[in-house]
């Protein structure tokens, strides 16, 4: 029989534009941090599960697994997924079915060597019918800003409130990113400047409120419990992970105003973890637009639908690096989400693993999170396409 | 890059919206679904073929793309969002077209939500000059707006005719103009062409018809602005307007092309009445569509004068010997080879022979054409309610009227090339559409049309008493969409830009 999956190393590459290296070099760097802080030689992997979204259509290659097998002179399994958390949750059931006590899992991608083309590409893979009809990688949050506003009948002063708790989403994951030294952006934004570039955009959402293309790697090293105690006195537990699928187009979908996947991969991920919802302390969320944030916050349960924008609201008044629902508090993209650490897609939710593993750890330097509470749980919530997957991972720290 | 296979499959659906209900539990889909999501295997077979091509739907949600993706960025600002159709039982993604969106206009998208909006079929984003042009009706207009909501009803025919003749015709042209002087002239908005206003002249032929496109055999196309050199622009107009009776993914109907520069369309009025009146097993109905995106060089180039008179849109007429609104009595065809203007291959503009295409060309034919034809029918211009002649500026028209012996009331209804422009091979169709908007039963029609090349086609027309009756089907006349409130003028650079399209 196997046993749990244990996060033993992780490691990444900033993310940002990284023109003058080859996708191969991103990969290998991440590689050689999260193995060096483990102590690990290539051969001791036993098989890797890769991901990209782009690299046969941005780099132009076709069986990744061979530039991988390259680069680390191995010849062991190796696949390739789209999604991050889809190659580790392969990767997490291997060890669990007890086939492999040690596996890397990577996750790369280089956005911006077809910089010029690949909004399209990014439509596309979203959904070609809306693709066909005209739509961008940024009209869907848009709209569904728009269906939620409708739906919960916001308006006046309200709707001002909500505009403001959406800049402050942005906002608040600059400042966080302000103290992650692989961030893309790392640089104080104001409520101002991000109300500003959408009444330059005369849209509801502008230039602050979406993740940018990013290029860059992350990589973890998951382990069997045996393996795991001889190489780390401080594992991070994977307790449960889950995920849930929906139609591509956004439009044909029953609600719009919030992601279906999110909401039955946390409901499975938390039976699979035996914890509830309010034990989760540090919540990575995938923030491809503020308005991913806040609905994800309803998504996943920690805020009813219709008032997530109060609680960021009323937490961003004099925010103390947390959101307050109630009274608990929720540490919500601590690296500085998509929108300011960067969105690699196949690599983003590397990065997000990687942020919840260290802050368990407490090896997240200058963004630690302090609290009164010693940090027991961590989630991480992925999504591909708009809301079409959704991926939740729940970790916990020894004991938990 | 593209792939056909790819593009056959993407049109054949989102041309024509279609989509399949299950006969069970009633929910629907925007796709050719086999089975039914609820449902499951029990609705294997109960899946039945709906489209909303004729529906009116809502627009629940829009933003604003000024950051379109590359494909669409020819058609610079525009209002995309989610259109429901059956109360909301269907939701797809569309784009509002026919709209200018200025650089620093400020965009209210809740005036905009909730408004009932029509499908328009359209091109659907730009790709290179050597692919196949994608099309798509995933393109909405407000239903309030230049272009009404209007349901197709096919009709059983009340009546049998002994001569065949119109049962019904349809004008289409865009909301856009250009003003100089007097003179309008009708633009087409960015992904419009004449295969776009084919289709939407065709449909609108069949609304004031009330024929079942079914029962249509063939189906002609005339221009001499089809985007293609070699693909019919027939084809595309059989499988939109479901011409035909549909068996799996082909149209049982006949679809060509037909080119004799602005003749192309009437050349064919005399084929279609004569295929109708076949004896035996054949077809109850054929279709005439003449279609321009009238093409001229810039007005310092070449060729350039006619950039002065050009105009957009389409035209169809529909021959039977049912519910007939004009009764065809008679006709009259001329030919020689007269080099008036032309067109080479693969060259964008057509070329003219200055003051050679008056007397020895367009006067000449169409005067030996009406004559031949009057003579013929033993017809004085007193027997003769309405004439209408080809009409590629206001003087030709007007001075081969007076010539041939008729009297401002006779000649003036027809005449649109101001409103319109010279819609090429939609000019003189245009032009007979006019007038059977306004006429009366039992009154005498003819029309004289010219193709540079050349030649000219006569045909005389007698209304019948049904023509009164049909009229009330049709909100899209030639009038409505002359004085539409809802036109909107641009200036020469952005008509230019429009007309060279995506």
């Amino acid at each position: 029989m196997g046993s749990r999956p244990v996060v033993v190393a992780a490691g990444r590459t900033k993310f940002g534009e990284h023109y003058e290296k080859q996708p191969e070099r991103l990969i290998e760097e991440a590689w050689l941090k999260a193995s060096g802080e483990a102590g690990l030689e290539r051969k001791d992997l036993e098989a890797c599960y890769l991901s990209d979204y782009f690299l046969p259509i941005t780099n132009k290659l076709g069986l990744e697994e061979g530039f991988l097998s390259e680069l680390t002179e191995l010849h062991v399994p190796m696949d390739v997924v789209r999604s991050f958390s889809s190659a580790f949750s392969n990767a997490c059931n291997a060890i669990q079915a007890g086939k492999y006590n040690l596996v890397l899992v990577g996750g790369i991608e280089k956005m911006t060597d077809r910089w010029d083309k690949i909004r399209d590409d990014l439509m596309l893979l979203e959904d070609p019918w809306s693709y066909y009809a005209g739509c961008t990688p940024e009209a869907n949050h848009e709209l569904m800003f728009r269906a939620y506003v409708k739906r919960y009948g916001i308006t006046g002063e309200s709707l001002e409130k909500l505009n403001i708790a959406l800049a402050q989403v942005s906002v608040k994951n600059h400042l966080n990113a302000l103290k992650n030294e692989y961030a893309q952006f790392q640089r104080k934004i104001t409520v101002e400047q991000v109300l500003e570039a959408r009444k330059a955009a005369r849209r509801p959402l502008g230039l602050y409120d979406f993740a940018p293309i990013s290029d860059g790697a992350a990589v973890v090293i998951l382990a069997s419990e045996d393996v795991a105690k001889k190489l780390t006195d401080k594992p991070i537990y994977v307790l449960g992970s889950a995920s849930a699928t929906d139609y591509l187009t956004y439009p044909a979908r029953e609600d719009l105003t919030g992601f279906v996947v999110s909401r039955l991969a946390m409901e499975k991920a938390l039976k699979i973890a035996g914890i509830n919802l309010w034990e989760i302390q540090v919540l990575e969320l995938y923030d491809q637009s503020t308005v991913m944030e806040m609905i994800s916050l309803e998504d996943l349960g920690f805020c009813p639908h219709g008032t997530a924008w109060k609680t960021v609201y009323e937490s961003c008044q004099d925010y103390k690096g947390y959101y307050r629902i109630g009274e608990k508090k929720l540490f919500v993209n601590m690296n500085g989400g998509l929108k300011a650490d960067g969105n690699p897609l196949g690599a983003t939710g590397g990065a997000q693993i990687y942020e919840v593993f260290k802050q368990l750890r407490g090896e997240a330097g200058a963004r630690q999170i302090v609290d009164d509470k010693p940090l027991r749980y961590g989630c991480v919530l992925e999504l591909e396409g708009f809301g079409t997957k959704g991926h939740v991972h729940i970790f916990g720290v020894e004991g938990a | 890059m593209s792939s056909e296979p790819i593009e056959r499959r993407v049109s054949y659906l989102g041309d024509r919206l279609r989509g399949r209900r299950c006969q069970i539990c009633g929910k629907e889909y925007f796709e050719l679904r086999n089975y039914c999501g609820n449902c499951g295997r029990k609705s294997f077979g109960k899946m039945e073929d709906i489209d909303f091509f004729y529906e009116k739907g809502r627009l629940e949600l829009c933003t604003l793309i000024n950051e379109p993706t590359n494909k669409f960025t020819k058609l610079g600002s525009y209002i995309y969002g989610i259109v429901s159709f059956h109360n909301g039982k269907i939701r797809v993604p569309g784009r509002l077209t026919d709209k200018i969106i200025k650089d620093a206009e400020a965009i209210d998208f809740s005036s905009m939500e909730g408004k009932e909006v029509v499908p328009r079929f359209r091109r659907r984003y730009s790709v290179d000059r050597s692919e196949i042009i994608p099309t798509i009706s995933l393109a909405f207009t407000f239903a309030d707006e230049y272009y009404p909501h209007q349901e197709y009803h096919p009709a059983k025919p009340n009546k049998e005719y002994d001569v065949p003749g119109i049962v019904g015709y349809g004008v289409y042209t865009s909301r856009f103009r250009i003003r100089e002087g007097s003179m309008e002239r009708a633009v087409p908005f960015i992904d419009e062409d004449a295969i776009t206003a084919a289709v939407e002249a065709g449909k609108l032929a069949l609304i004031h018809s009330g024929v079942d496109s079914t029962l249509i055999g063939k189906v002609y196309v005339g221009s001499e602005s089809n985007p293609y050199a070699v693909k019919p622009i027939a084809s595309k107009v059989a499988q939109v307007l479901k011409l035909g009776e549909e068996d799996e993914d082909v149209q049982g109907v006949d679809a060509v092309d037909t080119e004799f520069a602005c003749k192309a369309a009437t050349s064919m009025f005399k084929d279609a009445a004569s295929l109708v009146n076949y004896p035996k097993i054949g077809a109850s109905y054929a279709m005439v569509i003449g279609t321009d995106n009238s093409q001229a060089a810039p007005r310092d180039c070449p060729g350039g004068e006619l950039d002065f008179f050009v105009g957009y849109g389409g035209c169809a007429y529909i021959f039977g010997k049912t519910d007939v609104i004009a009764e065809l009595e008679g006709w009259y065809s001329c030919t020689s080879d007269t080099p008036d203007f032309w067109r080479r291959d693969g060259e964008p503009y057509p070329m003219h022979g200055g003051r050679f295409t008056g007397d020895p060309a367009y006067f000449k034919h169409i005067r030996k054409a009406a004559r031949r034809l009057m003579e013929k029918l033993g017809l004085k211009p007193s027997d003769i309610n309405y004439f209408v002649a080809h009409q590629p500026n206001v003087a030709f028209p007007v001075r081969i009227a007076k010539e041939l012996g008729f009297k401002e009331e006779q000649y003036t209804p027809s005449l649109q090339v101001a409103k319109f422009g010279n819609t090429y091979s939609g000019s003189s169709p245009v032009g007979l559409a006019a007038v059977l908007d306004v006429a009366k039963p039992n009154e005498r029609i003819l029309i004289v049309s010219y193709g540079s090349g050349a030649g000219s086609d006569a045909y005389s027309f007698i209304t019948t008493s049904q023509i009164v009756e049909k009229r009330q089907r049709q909100k899209m006349t030639v009038k409505y969409q002359a004085e539409n409130p809802f036109l909107e003028y641009v200036d020469y650079n952005t008509y230019r830009r429009l007309k060279h399209g995506m």
